[in-house]
């Protein structure tokens, strides 16, 4: 097929295209407490083309695109017809023109990982063990879960002279634990690897079976009121979310967001002015999950967050362009620093400690987090206590000054950084 | 118009029958979906124009599924020719063989008596008046960026103002030894965000459109653009909400958004097998108001989740599953069915050909009643009405609420005082919340533009919707 859509390219003419070719082999399985329900094989290959089309509108040159899924078994007159088709809708898209990724080197890789030694329905079922290992009790245990192993294989190749590629490994799935006494509750986790790393899917499967313990004994919701909050586990990542989505080349472009290079973004309030950050300095890096983006650029680490300062923005091709920085692809992953605090030390004054909601939202636009409270334990500085229920409405413009960082760390596949996050004085809708 | 059958899954069909004749020697059962889905968005903004096919939503691909001793199995896969049929055969048999041989110590494989394969012909299409391929996409996009354009010139705080418009044509296909079922559906949708900011804060007000159908969606879109700007700029201005338990009107979006996250999700049987559902023993139990009534069905309404029959080849349903107060029954896959011993809903659909079916919901709706708005509304005499249901999220084991509103209108003495507030969280016990119900009004609206995840994903499109609704809901 790679063949047969070049030469329908060259044949229609089309200059300036995109193809890239993703191949998926994978293996799933899907498990009803301690049976296997369904299990399930894929073999499938999708071809996604985008053209590129120069024109002219009112004096300034234009550059508009579309893009196109080309099928195994199409013909040579459907392919000309789907990507002919494509290229007419470019002349209507009046973005302003910009120059494609150039190329600078060519080369195949297979991304490094263990996963690699074996086939893709050992992975599966490697994966399956290590999740099950861990549920041996008769108080709490595996509800259901869902384990996938993807090996996945990427060629992309540009009018522009790239013709590179690389192939991965990849485990996801998620679990519901379950605990009936005192009262019926579960927790839902999910899990991503690039490795075999089954030690850290028992210690992550263990955790959740003590979290699901504790949430069965929580009865009460915690009054409304503003609380010292502390967040761990994945909803730290979800935070920084916030200066991932900021520093984007097209929220800049758009004016979405007013971050600036070399300026302290931690120490921003809401109405823009500088505050002195009197908790810890943020520092992130961008780390590529997958070598090469869809638009042909080789990705590489980069400092996003410098002690709080803006060190890039990050972004694709036309955006990037536009302002005329170094296109950078998206990422995948995130590193932030370790904090001042140990998590023991977060605990000695009164804290309310989430460590599972319904649905955890971070929105970049507004700066609010927040969502509804499954799980919390509640420090009042006599006892603690399990609480579910109510929710947290927190704002990072109010409190990204104050925060404080673990210094204990948490590593996962799109995050390694601090394993828990104390914001102050964030308000709790609870009874 | 009726849509069109597949021109290519006819060319498939003689190929797909010697493959399936091959999978019925070697299973007890055996079945093949295959699909041929065309999708497209249109965008316009101030940062740009594009028109994409959508990967998600396009594809052409096939699914097959075996029961081998009672164990279910499938093999997604997306090429086969005349000549490959042997080479796919193996490759299915093979690796489905392979997987699964080692299991998890304590875990066992299910075995099940087999799927029921009723004798069964459908060869169905939905309707359309324009086809969004024949309107010209120069001529879909003139119309978004002129409604951009109008958007971002109405107030200088307008930072930008997205138009959007995206449809889906399909034809799926089922085969199995009893079953040749063929269906061909389009529906459209469209919306317009318009994002306004002051400082640092960002808000936006969303307007959306959707029906089973093809570009005629378009022609109220732009009559909502004013609508949507003020609000925008409305939320500029809002104040966060005081945390508290109010008398509530609900617009038929935020209806929506209860009927489908509150409690639908609850009673998707899938859900019972696992035993994560409370709905499984509120069966013939009182679990809202009795002015309530709730369906759900690929036929309840055409709308965007409007099908002939399901992802495992049973026809579509019309479900009541709440029947004034009393719930009913729950909605269901045919896998689903086979642990519950019941027979399916209709409701068994994938994302596409790669993933597995679930149960999941299609049509949502509570039926209309009798109040007028503006009755409502003078009813309450301290509270709010909520608008623009943002996001929700499930919670079938205890039926806790979590959703999103963007706006809550302040209601004194039975007039809205122009006061806003924002973002409000709504949280609860979903039975609470629907007993709690009081009035509801004569007309029901329903819409979908956007998609239901299963969990955190399997995005299938769905709609929702309803009636205005009174009740009494806590808000954050």
């Amino acid at each position: 097929m790679k063949e047969k859509i070049l030469a329908s390219l060259k044949r229609l003419n089309i200059e300036e295209y995109t193809l890239n070719i993703t191949t998926y082999k994978s293996a799933q399985m899907f498990f009803i407490k301690k049976s296997l329900d369904t299990k399930r094989a894929e073999n499938t290959v999708t071809y996604n083309v985008n053209v590129f089309r120069k024109f002219e509108k009112d004096g300034k040159e234009m550059k508009g695109n579309s893009s196109v899924y080309i099928y195994n078994g199409m013909t040579d007159d459907e392919i000309d017809t789907a990507l002919n088709r494509a290229y007419l809708a470019a002349s209507f898209v009046c973005n302003p023109t910009y120059e494609l990724m150039e190329c600078t080197e060519n080369k195949f890789t297979t991304m490094e990982s263990d996963l690699f030694n074996y086939t893709i329905e050992e992975c599966c079922e490697k994966t399956a063990e290590a999740l099950f290992a861990a549920d041996n009790r008769s108080d709490v245990f595996i509800n259901s879960a869902e384990v996938f192993a993807y090996d996945t294989n990427v060629e992309i190749i540009t009018s522009t002279g790239i013709d590179s590629g690389y192939n991965k490994r990849t485990i996801t799935g998620e679990f519901v634990a379950q605990c009936k006494e005192p009262q019926d509750v579960e927790t839902y986790k999910d899990f991503k690897y690039y490795t075999l790393d089954t030690e850290a899917l028992k210690s992550k499967v263990s955790k959740t079976l003590e979290y699901t313990l504790d949430r069965a004994k929580a009865k009460e919701a915690p009054k409304a009121g503003k609380y010292r909050v502390i967040l761990s586990d994945n909803y730290v990542s979800d935070i920084f979310e916030y200066y991932n989505g900021r520093s984007q080349a097209s929220y800049i472009y758009a004016k979405y967001s007013t971050f600036e290079i070399g300026q302290n973004v931690q120490a921003l309030n809401a109405d823009g002015e500088y505050t002195e950050i009197k908790g810890d300095k943020i520092s992130m890096t961008l780390i590529p999950t997958e070598p090469l983006s869809e638009e042909g650029i080789w990705q590489k680490e980069r400092v996003l967050l410098d002690n709080g300062e803006l060190k890039t923005y990050q972004g694709g091709l036309r955006f990037s362009r536009y302002l005329g920085i170094e296109p950078t692809g998206y990422y995948g992953c995130t590193k932030v620093n370790a904090g001042s605090m140990s998590v023991e030390d977060m605990k000695k004054k009164p804290y309310l400690w989430v460590v599972n909601f319904s649905d955890f939202q971070m929105d970049d636009f507004t700066g609010h987090f927040g969502g509804e409270i499954r799980l919390a334990f509640l420090y009042d500085g006599e006892k603690v206590t399990p609480v579910t229920g109510g929710s947290i409405n927190g704002s990072i413009l109010d409190t990204q000054t104050n925060i404080i960082l673990s210094k204990e760390i948490q590593r996962e596949a799109n995050f390694t950084g601090p394993y828990a996050i104390c914001f102050e004085d964030v308000p709790v809708a609870g009874v | 118009m009726k849509v069109k059958e597949s021109e290519y899954l006819k060319l498939k069909k003689p190929i797909l029958k010697k493959l399936l004749a091959k999978l019925l020697e070697k299973y007890e059962y055996a079945s093949i979906l295959a699909n041929d889905s065309k999708s497209t968005n249109y965008r316009v903004s101030k940062t740009g124009t594009n028109i994409s096919e959508d990967g998600t939503l396009s594809e052409r691909g096939f699914c097959a599924k075996v029961y081998d001793k009672g164990r279910a199995a499938e093999y997604s896969f997306n090429s086969i020719e005349d000549d490959t049929v042997d080479t796919v055969f193996n490759e299915i048999t093979e690796r489905l063989n392979t997987l699964g041989q080692t299991l998890p110590e304590g875990v066992t494989a299910y075995g099940f008596n087999g799927i029921e394969d009723e004798e069964l012909y459908i060869n169905e299409s939905t309707e359309y008046e324009v086809d969004p391929e024949t309107k010209g996409d120069n001529n879909i996009i003139d119309l978004l960026t002129r409604i951009s354009e109008k958007g971002r010139a109405y107030d200088e705080r307008i930072v930008n103002c997205n138009v959007a418009f995206s449809y889906q044509k399909y034809s799926k296909m089922f085969l199995s030894r009893n079953k040749d079922l063929t269906q061909n559906v389009m529906w459209s949708c469209g919306f317009i965000v318009v994002m306004a900011k002051e400082g640092e804060e960002i808000q936006n007000s969303y307007k959306p459109v959707s029906m089973l159908g093809g570009i005629e969606v378009l022609d109220t879109l732009e009559s909502k653009l004013e609508d949507a700007c003020k609000i925008a700029i409305e939320l500029l201005a809002a104040e966060p909400m005081v945390p508290g338990e109010y008398d509530c009107i609900c617009e038929p979006d935020v209806t929506g958004m209860i009927v489908h996250e509150a409690f639908g999700h609850g009673v998707e049987m899938d859900m019972f097998v696992k035993d994560r559902a409370q709905a499984r023993g509120f069966i013939g139990k009182q679990v809202a108001s009795e002015l309530i009534t709730m369906h759900d069905g690929a036929c309840t309404i055409p709308q965007v989740a409007t099908y002939f029959f399901d992802d495992e080849g049973i026809p579509a349903h019309d479900t009541i599953i709440i029947d004034k107060g009393i719930l009913k029954t729950g909605i269901c896959d045919a896998q689903s069915a086979m642990h519950l011993g019941i027979a399916g809903t209709g409701n068994g659909r994938r994302q596409d050909m790669t993933r597995k079916a679930y149960t999941r919901m299609t049509n949502t709706i509570f039926e209309a009643g009798t109040s007028k708005v503006e009755d409502m509304i003078a009813s309450i005499k301290d509270g709010f009405l909520l608008c623009q249901a943002s996001s929700g999220m499930e919670d079938p084991k205890n039926w806790g609420i979590q959703l999103m509103v963007d706006i809550a209108r302040e209601i004194k003495d039975g007039k809205l005082t122009g006061k806003i507030y924002s973002p409000i969280v709504m949280t609860g016990y979903v039975p609470d919340l629907l007993k709690s119900i009081s009035m509801i009004s004569d007309k029901i609206e329903a819409g979908g533009t956007g998609y239901c995840g299963k969990g955190y994903k399997e995005w299938v499109k769905v709609s929702d919707g309803g009636p205005y609704i009174k009740a009494r809901i806590r808000l954050g």
